[in-house]
Formats: structure tokens, C-alpha cells, sequence
């Protein structure tokens, strides 16, 4: 498993998620949103950043190079 | 003999030495840069003086004060009488605070030794039986509540602990007061963290112990307020000298010093002002307080001494609508992680906040909006269904959580470092750690501990294990979530 900072866009804190290579931004998404339930209530579109570009929905951690403690932001709004 | 006599030369005994040279007597790795000669340190003055005699009465009437208190007030009954969330304020206060007191006895022990003129090191001994007395007071204070509640007992254990705050909590106070020579000391410790903060923070909580009738802490607070404002004056003394030959390491010192102090200030003062005090009772808020007692007041020192306000004003201006509400909403959501309880703001203290916070307290409703949906879907009293399970994440400077921004754009920032990445909580502790990455580097914060197997993995088993926390002391809701403004969805069973 690959640890990495996961920032959440309305989120007061950011958490440790640990993504297997194979999972998709989409998944990624979806576990942040899971692990973030406390605080925040997802509402609309979200979309993942990684080095500041935004992740294909079906990318994979592996396939995008992800390693150990990178850094993805789940931010609100329709990726561009 | 009158005091006016002799005390100038009493106080001025420094002589000339013949069988080893000043660098030998003061060394600069112990006294501290820059190294100048004692001509140059001659000139420093404290500006209010005192005798070791007029010292220790003064003390023994304050102490006296305290005693007559403590008979008075100073027992479970009172209080049994007191707003439950503000007995978390002690909490907080009495686990971080007397063994950082204790840390700047010797700190000031240091200077008692090494620091390069008479009158200083007689103000620093002083500064250090000061110390030792407000180590003292707290811890004695904090154990009569031990009965009546046992998170009091992390008044004793919190820096003995690898609690996440306490390992924060250390790293700042490894640096700011056991490892720094007399010249950092002086500018980080008396300068900063004192005149700046804390010396005004016990004026604050003094005033909302008042307003909550905890007449023990009021006097407690005030007794030591006093002698902090009294062995704060070293700072000044030190920075009047250090400005005139070395004006960018003064710079530097106060930068990293009023970032590194406010961080923990605005947990513990942030906490209490805003959250624990029960609405009736709050005078003002935080930030009111920050705008009042601090930032007026230090502008005007920074202005004497011909320094800048630190290069990250905007962001610390930010920082002083954000911080603490990140942190606590963040924290109310891992609250077993620390050993004091927590309140949920209901409709009348959301809508002072927004008062208060016009700018940035919209962003924290959908979150506390989120928290209480939580709550009327758990069952009643099932306190860990409303909380986090997944690993927090921490800055590799601070220690702290990685809470600092907005909600909407949190502030963390990375850098690498011999191959190695870290993450910080913010610009200032990026900076703080690039300037003295060696310093640095080698800590790891609680991300890193669990990685490396020295930490379990495990929500729970970080709590009990790692942290020290059992059932009885892990932070609570206040009252267990079960807030009348908040009734239960039907399928969450009856309140």
C-alpha cells in the first residue's frame, strides 16, 4: 500500500490514505470522501490534483507514478 | 544604606579576568552569537530593578495569597459548581504549561551562567525561581482536581507521554527553552513568547476565569502574570543590544519565534476564549483579543527596536481567523486522541462566531452542520460513533496537525531535503525548517513513527498505546452528544 497526504476541499485537516497501486482517482476520491465523513458531506463534483494537474478519473496511483507520502487535493468543482 | 545606593553596584559585578580569556569564561556555543566583548553587553539594563530581599517577599505575600485561595475555593466542591466545558480550559492549560515552566528554569539557569552581563544573569535567576514557581503552583493546584476527575492527572504525565500534542508540545519547548543559549533565549523566550504572548494570554485568561466564577485560576493566572511581566524584561534589555550588531539575525529570531509561539498559543488560548467559555460569560473573542492585547501591543515593540512586522503578517492575519477553528473542529472529530473533553457550538454560539468571524465562519458551518447530522444519526451516547478512524496527518516543523488555512484551501506545502519529502503545515514552518534543516530533519513527526513500525497503525491502538489514553481519560463529548438543539433522528432512539 502506498501512504499518501489526501487534502479534502472543506476539510479542516489532512489525512493519511493508503491507496493500492491499481486504484483509480475515482476510488481514491470515493475513500478520501469516506475517511473525511465526520467533517464533510460531499455535494457536487470533485475532482483530484496531483502536482497541481488534474488526475483522469480512471488514472491509476500506479500508472500516474504515486509513491510513498505524495501529496493528491480533492478539490470542489468540474475539472478543467 | 538606601536601595539607590547600592543596588547599581550591586548589580553591575562584572570584572576582569587574568588567568583565562572572556571567549574561555563565555563561550559561544554556551552564551551565544554574536560574540561580542563585555564592553559591548556593559550598557544592558533591565528597566524595573529589585533586590533578592524585596524578591522573596514578594513572593511569599503572593504565595500566601494563593494558600488563603486554595483553603477557600481550591476543592471539588467548587468545582463541582463550575461549567463543565470550561474545566477543559484547565486541562489543556494545566497539562501544557508547568512542565514548559519547568523547562524555562532552565533555561534561565543557562543565563544565570552564561549570559554576558551581571544584571542579566542576576534577572535571569530570578526568571528561573519564577519559573520553578509557576512549575510548582499549577501541579498542586491540578492534583486537588485529580479526585474529582481523573484527565486532571495529565497535568503530571502529558509531557512523559508520546501523545501528539505533547510530542509537538516538546519540540517546541526542547528548543525554546532547554536547548537555546541566552541570546535566543532571550529574544525567543522573554521577548516573544512571553511579552508577546503569554504575559497577555494570562490577562485573558485571568479575565475568563473571572467571568466564569473560577476564582482559583483567576488567582493563580494573576499571581504568575505577575512575574512574567517582571522576567519578561530581559527580552527587551537583550534585543536593544542585539538590534545595534546584529539587526538581520534579530530579524530572524523574531520571525521564527512569533510563528513557532503562536501556533500553540492559539490551541490553548483559541480553545478556551471560543469553545469552552460558556457564551454568557465570553468578553470578547479570540481574535478581538489578538487584536486588542497582542498585535497592538507588539507592533508598537517591533517599532522601538526599528524591526519588521515578520514576512508572513498576511498569512498570520489569516491565521488568526482560521487556525484555532481548524484545529478544533479537526480535533473535536479525534478527540480520544487527547485527554480533555470537548463541546459542539450549538445555534447561539454558531451565530457569535459568525458575528465574530464574519470573514471566515461560513466555511465552518457545513462542517459543524455535518458533525450534529452525525450525532442525530448515532445512537444516543456512542461517543466513537462520531469520529475520525482514519490516520491524521502532522508538519514535520510544528508537530502540530496539518490544520492550518482555510477549509477551503488548506495550507500545506512540501519540500525535499537530502532525497527526503516533507510536508509542513504552512509557509512559515517550511521556512523555519529550510533555514536549519539539519536542526530538523531527524525528528519524526507521528506519520513518520507510524511508518517506520515505532507507532501502531491502528486508530485504537495508536490511542491506547502510543498516546496513553484509556477509556476513562480520552477527550469526550461534553455531554456525550446529546445537545437539546440537536434531537435524534427517530431511527437514532429517543434523548
Amino acid at each position: 500500500m502506498i501512504p499518501l497526504y489526501a487534502f479534502l476541499e472543506g476539510d479542516t485537516i489532512g489525512l493519511l490514505l493508503l491507496a493500492y497501486p491499481q486504484e483509480t482517482a475515482d476510488q481514491l476520491q470515493k475513500k478520501l470522501f469516506s475517511m473525511a465523513r465526520t467533517r464533510v458531506q460531499p455535494n457536487g463534483e470533485y475532482f483530484v490534483l496531483f502536482h497541481g494537474k488534474v488526475m483522469d478519473r480512471n488514472q491509476t496511483v500506479a500508472g500516474l507514478g504515486l509513491s510513498a507520502l505524495d501529496r493528491i487535493d480533492i478539490r470542489k468543482g468540474a475539472a478543467k | 544604606m538606601k536601595k539607590n545606593d547600592w543596588l547599581p553596584l550591586a548589580r553591575k559585578l562584572d570584572w576582569k579576568f587574568k588567568y583565562v580569556t572572556e571567549a574561555e569564561v563565555f563561550p559561544p556555543q554556551m552564551s551565544g552569537t554574536p560574540w561580542l566583548k563585555h564592553h559591548d553587553w556593559k550598557q544592558w539594563e533591565e528597566p524595573y530593578k529589585t533586590t533578592y530581599s524585596e524578591y522573596v517577599r514578594g513572593q511569599a505575600a503572593k504565595d500566601a495569597g494563593l494558600d488563603a485561595m486554595r483553603e477557600a475555593v481550591g476543592n471539588s466542591e467548587h468545582y463541582k459548581t463550575l461549567s463543565p466545558a470550561w474545566l477543559n480550559s484547565l486541562k489543556l492549560y494545566g497539562a501544557t504549561f508547568p512542565l514548559a515552566e519547568f523547562a524555562a528554569t532552565i533555561g534561565n539557569l543557562r543565563a544565570c551562567r552564561f549570559a554576558r552581563d551581571s544584571a542579566w544573569r542576576m534577572s535571569a535567576c530570578f526568571g528561573a525561581l519564577d519559573e520553578f514557581r509557576h512549575t510548582q503552583i499549577p501541579l498542586l493546584l491540578m492534583q486537588d482536581l485529580v479526585k474529582i476527575d481523573g484527565q486532571f492527572d495529565w497535568t503530571q504525565r502529558f509531557y512523559h507521554t508520546n501523545n501528539w500534542v505533547a510530542i509537538a508540545a516538546r519540540h517546541l519547548v526542547d528548543e525554546l527553552l532547554l536547548t537555546s543559549n541566552p541570546i535566543e533565549f532571550a529574544i525567543a523566550t522573554n521577548f516573544v513568547f512571553e511579552t508577546g504572548f503569554t504575559n497577555l494570554q494570562f490577562v485573558g485568561l485571568a479575565s475568563l476565569a473571572q467571568g466564569v466564577g473560577d476564582k482559583m485560576f483567576e488567582k493563580m493566572v494573576k499571581s504568575i502574570q505577575s512575574d512574567e511581566s517582571r522576567h519578561a524584561q530581559i527580552g527587551p534589555a537583550v534585543m536593544k543590544i542585539l538590534v545595534q550588531h546584529d539587526k538581520e539575525y534579530a530579524q530572524f529570531l523574531l520571525d521564527k519565534w512569533f510563528w513557532r509561539s503562536w501556533l500553540l498559543f492559539a490551541v490553548v488560548t483559541g480553545f478556551s476564549m471560543d469553545y469552552f467559555t460558556p457564551l454568557e460569560h465570553r468578553k470578547q473573542s479570540f481574535k478581538e483579543f489578538m487584536e486588542e492585547w497582542v498585535l497592538k501591543q507588539f507592533l508598537g515593540t517591533l517599532d522601538r527596536f526599528g524591526l519588521k512586522k515578520p514576512w508572513y503578517w498576511d498569512q498570520f492575519l489569516q491565521a488568526t481567523e482560521n487556525y484555532h477553528h481548524m484545529v478544533y473542529a479537526s480535533a473535536y472529530t479525534y478527540r480520544a486522541t487527547v485527554w480533555f473533553d470537548f463541546v459542539v457550538p450549538g445555534p447561539e454560539e454558531r451565530k457569535w462566531l459568525k458575528e465574530k468571524y464574519p470573514g471566515s465562519w461560513p466555511a465552518y458551518e457545513p462542517i459543524w452542520d455535518r458533525i450534529s447530522e452525525c450525532w442525530r444519526e448515532s445512537d444516543p451516547g456512542n461517543d466513537l460513533a462520531v469520529h475520525g478512524t482514519a490516520i491524521v496527518t502532522f508538519c514535520e516543523l510544528c508537530q502540530l496537525v496539518l490544520s492550518n488555512g482555510t477549509p477551503n484551501q488548506n495550507s500545506a506545502c512540501e519540500s525535499v531535503y537530502q532525497g527526503k519529502k516533507h510536508i509542513f503545515c504552512s509557509e512559515p514552518c517550511r521556512r523555519i525548517f529550510e533555514a536549519e534543516p539539519e536542526r530538523y530533519c531527524d525528528h519524526k513527526d507521528v506519520v513518520n513513527r507510524v511508518l517506520t513500525g515505532e507507532a501502531p497503525a491502528n486508530v485504537v491502538a495508536l490511542i491506547r498505546r502510543y498516546f496513553g489514553l484509556d477509556y476513562d481519560t480520552w477527550g469526550k463529548d461534553v455531554y456525550q452528544g446529546q445537545y437539546a438543539w440537536n434531537p435524534a433522528d427517530k431511527k437514532g432512539g429517543d434523548r
